[in-house]
This record gives structure tokens, sequence and C-alpha cells, in this order.
């Protein structure tokens, strides 16, 4: 009986061997220890200390996942020394950000064990504190066994740990970032030449746009697609708000018509200045378009708006500017968010996760970030240090008093609240949709909102809300 | 032992027979069990928590049977839900229309005896092969403006393209063209074996008679390949409804919904915010499209005069 | 039917101008009789190259450095930079589950579906055409329809992000390939062989063994191929049941969707990768590729 299968001399290439699989991680894990001493060696910061000394959790697998986002960037640089110490295998998945929170929506939704640790998204805070899906953590920080007295828990800003905070007071998640929405231009030098100031009021900024865009073939302004978060400072800047009176009037305000008026303008900004397929422009699209200087302005958090001044990756660095974000009839309202790293109720393995989350979180690991650039600590003693200070002063602007501006606003105006509402993240997909529809021209502001506002309700109604 | 089994059957024709039955029987029963367990059983499940407004934030709460048709009142009343179908309707359409088009003209062209054009046979089956989720990343390359090589290439010779996948107007036609090109080796493949199957005598006849290439294709091929062409189309239609990955990862059903076809509606409200009486509604109702075309299927090809079913 | 696929009977092209008038007496006619008697390989090379660009381009993306990936140079210094770091991660791990979740899936679906298809081919019982019906639906269902009752089915069970369980899910449309397919291979084992030997004393099933399995033997392996290739190519379900244990290439290549512009060599890598087995099968099984594939469509 001959044999069913035909060889070919034109035969498959090669899947690759068992050793070639084996050697691979290792060539690439010294690689990256060389990287990572490079990048801490001007401060020659003693590795953080673990309470338990090493290697008590060896053999241990930790699957932590978070969003993509600078600070995951760079501890995924630094995670060998963490395993070397600890001895704790860490599978660090970093999805974008809707795929991210989609999927740990979903894990946590059924209480599993395929995470250990996961960010806790701010605008998800609630929903998944409010369910029980997360593990409280002040049991973790009160043990002196599992938690070093240096890392020192009140250090966080108590801004950044309320949302992370569930009605029981106890606390849920350790927040590595404070972002807020700030203004950017990467091309500042054609606002000059065309004799124009920065931008402070709504206003200004349509005036400054027509008088650049598409100077040198750089296209006025961009921001990225999730605009559920790039939208609101627009929205409130016109008098409109996502709901009547979060928390406690949870109705819909999307088809007021401040807040049409607000769409309206802010799809305007996306569709007459915007580059060319800006409506599918993720964050990261976004960067890399200003920091190439292919789009000149923008509203994004400062976490991607400061890499535009660091001069090894961004070409605009030299002619970059930074201000608030603009000033509408009602006032100035720059978003804040705040994220985390949390435990799902679900994981098999809490002590090492939380010794992971020590770490990520930990003032050696922090500090370190700032001083490799990273743009929105969450570490009061962060935010006072020089390194972080000097690092955010670029070409005679000062970052990083923008984002403490911004959030003295945001703490004083307290418009943040309806982010935090457990029913927002379906209708932050309704904002998404409904700018998406009026940037592209398949509805009017009008027509847009008011979908958007009957779905919200729809979408209330089925999550259980009384509307 | 010819003699002892032998005389057996003759013996007892029918225990012969009841024999083989118990043995078709053992052969297919497993496989009609498992079958039921992985099928009836889920379908019967969907059904069941179609008529419940299950909720994961709250699954003891929400599993209540107090308003069965909740989830079908609020389809009929849900836009996005229509705007799905009708969505699906223009993809499948428009995508079957052009695999079935350029399928049977690859097929046509290579239908020649020469180990080039069976060389090339071959390497055309690569599209359909690829998993769908390379297929998907090589249409995003190819439709990111600033690294698409067309768009580059477009651009340089002074024919700037904006963005396709950006734009509602050609979205979905975006997604199309896609999916003809994954697809359309199906067809090709499809109507080169009936075109081999063609009889040589009336096409030499008709050759004989002085009758041209395009009078031979369509007064000859043409209805020979014909019920080829109805099935093929019968199963990329159904095929169609499970446009997923192309969708996921070339416009994520936008720009607004304008490529979100009912399969991704239903997905965002099962796997976004875990609605999944919800969900299971919509599924239940493309069950039931999927159903009623594949019965039409088997209908279609029981009508043929096809010996099988019987 | 012939092991090749080939030809119709159709005269190649310009036979009968050949015939006519010798070639080279008419003006112009060297590069028009060439073109006659080329023309249609000529197209289909073009039309291989028009079709194939967007299958090569991602393939020549894999090999070039990261910084210069989408250089207006079609020349460069192919470098396996891209695939290093793929494997620094997950990646290996994660072709490792797909092979193993398709060789899983494949052998589950012959060893039952096998001899279903033979008993449903030799015995006529009266639901046959309703059994037909039904294999037909599971292999047209949309998954979404699958998904919601498996992930909670999994959840209780245990079975969510294990390979076993992304195996039994895959059952549900490679069960109906394999007795749709063999159906058609077993129907072209003359009934006569099998009867012989139940003549001289075999049961159904060790003659089934001995004649008509051999005799089909090339329809198994196609049907074989094509199990592995569907298991192989998933998403969805993946996608869905799936976390960091029994992820399998599709998804993990998704996950390369992420910042600083998008790691366009790696994803170009990874998908080179997954695609690698998938295509190496298609190419040498192509034979009994093509006829698995419209055995089970024209036939019926």
């Amino acid at each position: 009986m001959t044999t069913a299968i035909e060889s070919d001399d034109s035969a498959a290439a090669p899947v690759l061997s068992a050793d070639q699989a084996a050697t691979a991680p290792d060539l690439g894990r010294r690689r990256v220890l060389r990287a990572g001493a490079a990048l801490g060696a001007g401060a020659l910061l003693a590795a953080p200390a673990f309470a338990q000394g090493a290697k008590k959790y060896a053999g241990v697998v930790l699957n932590v996942s978070a969003f993509s986002a600078p600070y995951q960037k760079l501890l995924r640089q630094w995670l060998p020394e963490f395993e070397a110490q600890t001895g704790i295998k860490v599978n660090f998945d970093t999805p974008s950000f809707p795929v991210y929170n989609q999927r740990v929506d979903l894990e946590l939704s059924t209480k599993g064990s395929g995470f250990d640790v996961v960010n806790v998204t701010f605008i998800y805070s609630s929903r998944w504190i409010q369910s029980g899906w997360l593990t409280p953590l002040d049991d973790f920080i009160k043990d002196p066994g599992r938690t070093t007295a240096d890392f020192d828990i009140n250090d966080f800003l108590p801004g950044a740990r309320a949302p992370e905070t569930g009605r029981d007071g106890k606390l849920y998640g350790v927040p590595w970032t404070a972002e807020v929405t700030i203004s950017a231009s990467s091309r500042f030098d054609l606002v000059k030449a065309a004799g124009l100031a920065y931008p402070d009021t709504t206003d200004d900024l349509v005036r400054t746009l027509k008088a650049v865009n598409r100077k040198e073939r750089v296209a006025g302004f961009v921001t990225d697609n999730h605009y559920g978060w790039t939208f609101p400072p627009y929205l409130h800047a016109f008098g409109g708000d996502v709901f009547r009176k979060a928390p406690d009037d949870l109705y819909p305000t999307l088809d007021t018509p401040e807040a049409i008026a607000a769409a309206d303008y802010f799809a305007r900004l996306l569709r007459e200045f915007g580059p060319d397929g800006a409506v599918s422009y993720t964050p990261d699209q976004a960067v890399q378009a200003l920091k190439a200087g292919r789009s000149n302005f923008s509203t994004l958090g400062q976490i991607y708006l400061s890499q535009v001044g660091d001069p090894a990756s961004s070409k605009a660095a030299q002619t970059a500017a930074w201000g608030l974000v603009p000033k509408g009839p009602a006032g100035r309202f720059p978003g804040t968010a705040v994220h985390g790293y949390g435990i799902p109720v679900g994981s098999k393995n809490k002590d090492a996760a939380w010794q992971f989350i020590v770490w990520a979180t930990s003032k050696t690991i922090t500090r370190r970030a700032v001083a490799a650039g990273y743009g929105s600590p969450s570490r009061r003693s962060d935010i006072d240090a020089d390194v972080f200070r000097k690092r955010q002063v670029v070409n005679g602007y000062d970052i990083a008093k923008l984002c403490t501006d911004s959030i003295e606003l945001s703490g004083k105006q307290g418009h943040m609240k309806y982010r935090t509402v457990s029913v927002y993240p379906q209708v932050d997909q309704q904002l998404n949709k409904a700018i998406e529809l009026i940037v592209s021209g398949q509805q009017s502001a009008a027509g847009a909102m008011k979908q958007a506002q009957a779905a919200a309700i729809a979408e209330l109604k089925r999550a259980g809300v009384a509307v | 032992m010819a003699g002892s089994v032998s005389i057996r059957h003759a013996a007892s024709p029918r225990g012969w027979e009841a024999e083989r039955r118990h043995a078709f029987l053992f052969g297919l029963a497993p496989s009609l069990l498992i079958l039921g367990a992985i099928t009836l059983v889920p379908a019967a499940a969907l059904l069941l928590i179609s008529l419940t407004p299950l909720n994961l934030l709250d699954p003891a709460g929400t599993f209540r049977f107090d308003d069965p048709l909740v989830n079908y009142r609020q389809l009929l009343d849900d836009p996005r839900f229509i705007g799905s179908l009708w969505v699906q309707v223009r993809l499948s359409l428009s995508s079957v229309t052009l695999q079935l088009a350029l399928g049977l003209a690859i097929a046509l062209l290579l239908n020649a005896n020469s180990r080039v054009l069976a060389a090339i046979r071959s390497v055309f089956l690569i599209p359909m092969v690829l998993p769908p989720i390379v297929v998907a990343l090589i249409w995003k390359i190819l439709y990111t403006p600033d690294v698409s090589p067309l768009h580059r290439a477009l651009e340089q010779i002074g024919l700037p393209l904006r963005s396709l996948i950006a734009n509602p107007d050609t979205a979905l036609w975006a997604i199309s063209i896609a999916e003809t090109w994954q697809w359309f080796p199906f067809t090709m493949l499809m109507v080169l074996a009936a075109l081999q199957m063609i009889p040589d005598e009336p096409l030499e006849a008709a050759r004989i008679d002085g009758a041209n290439r395009l009078q031979l294709f369509r007064y000859i091929v043409l209805p020979y390949i014909r019920p080829v062409l109805v099935v093929c189309a019968l199963f990329r239609l159904i095929d169609s409804f499970k446009a997923f990955p192309l969708i996921y990862v070339l416009t994520n059903g936008g720009p607004g919904t304008v490529t979100e076809v009912t399969n991704f509606y239903g997905f965002i409200q099962a796997f976004n915010f875990s609605y999944w009486g919800y969900a299971s509604a919509i599924a239940v109702v493309m069950l039931v499209a999927v159903l009623a075309i594949s019965w039409s299927i088997s209908r279609f090809k029981g009508s043929d005069g096809n010996e099988r079913h019987d | 039917m012939n092991a090749t696929t080939d030809t119709l009977g159709l005269p190649p092209r310009g036979s009968a101008a050949e015939h006519d008038v010798p070639a080279l007496r008419r003006p112009g006619a060297r590069p028009l009789a060439w073109l006659h008697r080329h023309g249609r390989v000529a197209l289909a090379v073009v039309l291989l190259l028009v079709l194939m660009f967007p299958f090569l381009w991602l393939v020549q993306i894999a090999f070039r450095p990261a910084e210069g990936a989408f250089d207006d140079s079609l020349l460069f210094t192919p470098t396996l930079e891209a695939f290093r770091a793929l494997l620094e991660g997950n990646f290996a791990r994660s072709f490792a589950n797909s092979l193993l979740v398709s060789s899983l899936s494949t052998v589950l679906s012959l060893a039952i579906g096998v001899p279903a298809a033979y008993a449903l081919t030799r015995w006529r019982f009266r639901a046959r055409g309703r059994v037909a019906l039904w294999i037909l639906i599971t292999r047209m269902a949309p998954p979404i329809a699958f998904t919601i009752p498996f992930f909670l089915a999994y959840r209780w069970i245990g079975l969510l992000d294990t390979v076993w369980g992304l195996a039994l899910v895959y059952l549900t449309f490679n069960l109906a390939v394999v007795i749709w397919l063999m159906q058609g291979f077993f129907e072209a084992v003359p009934a006569a062989l099998e009867e012989a030997a139940w003549i001289d004393g075999c049961g159904v099933w060790s003659a089934f063994w001995r004649v008509t399995l051999p005799l089909a033997a090339p329809g198994v392996a196609a049907t074989a191929v094509l199990c592995f290739i569907f298991s192989w190519n998933d998403f969805f379900y993946a996608l869905i049941l799936t976390r960091t244990q029994a992820v399998t290439a599709p998804v993990a290549i998704v996950n390369f969707l992420q910042y600083e512009g998008w790691e366009w060599t790696k994803i170009a890598a990874g998908g080179t990768l997954v695609m690698l087995p998938v295509v190496a099968f298609t190419l040498l099984v192509r034979k009994y590729l093509v006829r698995g594939l419209t055995a089970g469509g024209v036939k019926d």
C-alpha cells in the first residue's frame, strides 16, 4: 500500500526546530537586560528589596495584562530583573486599549483565573469594583510581611487612589498613572510664522488651524479615535455633559443643543483639519503623526504628548509647544484619568500577583520611569522630584505644570464624575460611534447625537439602570 | 474460513442484513451522538438563554423568564441590528458575485494542458488556505495609506487615493475586495473540476460546425457548469455570514456602523458588555437564516435528480 | 477522473491560425504568432503576479529591518531580526498550541467521522437526507451561535483556555467536513469489491479496513489536511475560548496590533510563520486537495 501523501520537490520551508525556539528567548533576554541596565544607569539605584528575600515564588507563572501604554513598555524592559529576583515567570500581555478592555471584562465577568494582575481601566473601574470582580488590596498593603515599608501607599495622589476605591472604602487598584489631557503643537514654528500665539480658546484654535492647515503638507489637527475620551473636554467646554447629574441622575444628555454644538465643533476639527483617514487613528498612530511632524495640533493625554518633546524619537522635538485644553464658552475642562494595577478575584496566585504590583509601582521603578521620560506619574514624590520637573520642561514649556494645573481644575470642578459611573463604558462606545459618523460625513451632528442618545438610553435600560 | 461464514450468509440473508445494519449503526452512532452533544445541545441552550435578559454583571438575577420575548422585541426596535442585516446582505451579494466572476474567469483561463498552468493553478490556491487573520493583516497593510505600496505608488504617479477603509462609502467595498481575493480560488477549483467533466463530443461537433470560442462557452460550457456555479454561490453565501477577522482587523465595524455585519454586532453585544441574552437572540436569528439557506441547498441538489438523496 | 487536473480537449490557442497560413509569411506575424501560442500562459503569469502581490508583499516585510519596514526601495538586505524578536515573546508557545490543537482535532474528527461517512454511504436508511442536512447546517452555522453556550459550559466544566476544549469545539465544523468529504471518496470505491470481501467471510468493518480504506486512503489524507487547515485557521473560537495557556497562533498575532506604530515587521513575521504550515500542506497535497474540495461540492 503506497503512502497517500506525495512528496514534492517544492516542499515547505522548515518549521523552526525546538532548539531554535529554546535559545532565542535567552539571547533576547540578555540583550534586554543590557538595555535595561543602560536605561537605569544614570541613577545607580539599588534594585527594590523584597520582603521575604529572593526566589520565594520560584516556579510561579503570573499572567499580567494591561493595555499597551508607555509605562508598560518600560516595565517590559525591566521585567527580567523582577523575574530574576523572585523566580516568578511573568507573561506580560499588552493588547490595544479596546481589545484589552473587552478581553479582561469578559474574563473578569466569569471570575476566572486567566489573569493574575490586570489593569483597572478608569472607565471600567466602577463596573469591575462594584460587581465584586476585583480583590481588595488593603490586607496586602497593611501586611508588613508582604509589603515593604517604603512602598508608602500614601505617596500616591489621593485623587488617583479615589477611583480605585470601592464604595466599601477598600482599595482595589494601585495607580500607575494619573493621565491628563493637554494640548500640543508639533509644528509651532508654522504658527509663529503665521503671526499667531498658542491658541487658548476654542475659537482661537479654529482660527489657528485655518491659518496653518496643510502648510508644508502638515495636517492641522489629529487625535486618536477613542472619542469617548478625546471628545468630552470639548463637550464640557460647550456646556454639555454626558449624564444629567452623575452619579445620581444617569439620564443621558447627548442630544442637548450644547452637546450637538460640541460634537459639530470637534468633528469639524478632524474633518477639515485632520489627516487622511484620521477617523481610524489609534493613539499610537496619532503620536507617530505628531512626532514625525505630519500633523500639527492635538489634544491627547500627556502620557503621549510629552513624547513629542523627546529628541531621541521625535523629529518635532525642536518645534513643539504645549498648552492647556482649549477653553470654551462654558469653561476649561481637561480630562483626567487614572489607571491602576489590580488582582482579579479568581486569581490563583494572589500573593505573587501582589509582589508584582509592589514592584511595578515601587518608588524605584516609578522614579526610573520618570527618569526615562515617562510623563504621567501617580506618586507625589515623583511629581515633586527634580528629575521629573527637568525632563518635562521642553522648549521653555513646563508640561508638568500644565498637568498639575489641569488636575487642580478637575478636582475643583468635578467634571470627571461621569466617567466613573459603572455604566459609562456603554455610553463611551456610543460616543465613539457618533463622532465617527459625524467625522466621516455619514450623519449630521444633530442626527448622530440623537441616535447616540437613543442608543445610550437603550443600553442603560439593558444594563438595568432606571432612566 | 470461507466455508462456515458463507454458509452462514447463505443460510440467513436476513441475519446478514441485520448484522450489516448493526455494523453501520455502530459506525454511525458515535458521530451522531457527539454531533448531537456539541450542536443540538448548545443550540437548545442558546435558545433558552435568548429568552432571558442574561447579563453577567448579575447572572443569578438576570436568568429569569418573566418576559421571554424581551430580547426579540428589543431586536425589532434596534436600528443598529436592522442596519447590520442590511450591511450583511450588501456585503454577501457583492462579495459572492465578485468571487464567482473572478473564479470563473481564471478557471477558464487556466483550463488547458500545460505544466506552467498546472503550477499556477496550485499557487492560486494560496489565498483560500491562508489563515483568515493573515489575509486580514495583508489587506490592513494594503489599505493603510501610510504604509501601503498601492497608496504610495498611486501618490507618486499623481493620483493620491484617500484611505478606503476610513471612508464610509468605500469601506464595505474594500472588505468585499479583500474577501474576493481570499475566496476566488474556491470557485476556480470547482469550475475547473466541472470543466474537466464536460464530454468532448459536443465540443468537437460544435467546433467542426464553425462555432467560435464565445459561442462554445455560451451554448455548451455554461449550461454544464451552471449547477456548479449555483452550488458554489450558495456555499459562499453561507460562509460569508461568518465573516469576522477581516472586519475585526480592518474596520472594527466602522466607520460608524457601515461595515458592522450581524455576526459582528452579535460579537460586540456578547463579548463587550456581556449582554448574553440579547446576543443569543441575535445568534438565534442568524441560525434560522442559515437553516433556511441550507435547506434550500439540499432542496436544490435533491431536485437535480441526484441519486444521493433517496 | 484523472489524477492530473488538466485538459478540456480544446486545441491550444492559435492552432487554427497555424494550420491556415504559415505564420512567418504574414507581415508582423511573428509577435502575433508568439502571442497566440503563449498568450494564455503569459496572461496567466501576469495575473499570477498581480493576484499574489499582496501575499508576497507581506512576506517580504517580514525580512526587513524594523526601521526600514516601509522604505520605498525594493532592494534591501534581508534580516531575520523580526523573527528573532517574535520568538522572544510567547509566540513560539502559541505556535505549538496551534500545532497541538489542529492535530488533535484532525485525529478526533477522522476517528469519529470516517466510520460514520462509510455507514452513510453504504447504508440506505430513511433519515439519510435529514442527517445530511444536519451535517451541512453544523458546518455552516455562524460561530457566534456556538461560542456563547460553549463559553458558559466550559466555564462550568473548566475547559476554558485548554487545548482539549478547543479541539472539542472544532469538532463542530470538522466532523461535518469529514463526513461530507469521505462520503464522496467512499462512493468512488465500487461496492462490488466490498461485497466480494463479505462473500469471502469478512465482517463489515474488517472489509472496510482491508478493502475500502486503502482505496480511499488518498481521500483520507486530503480530508485530514483540510481538517488540519480549518482548525489551524480558526480565529473566532480561539479568540473567545482561550486566554493565555491555550492561545493559538492566529490570536497571538492580533496581540501584536499594539502601540508604537504597530510592529509591522513582527506582524509580518508572525503572519509568515502562521501561514507556513498551511501553505506547505497545500502544496504537498495539492493534487488530492482539488479532488477533496471539489468531490464534496460538485458531485453532490
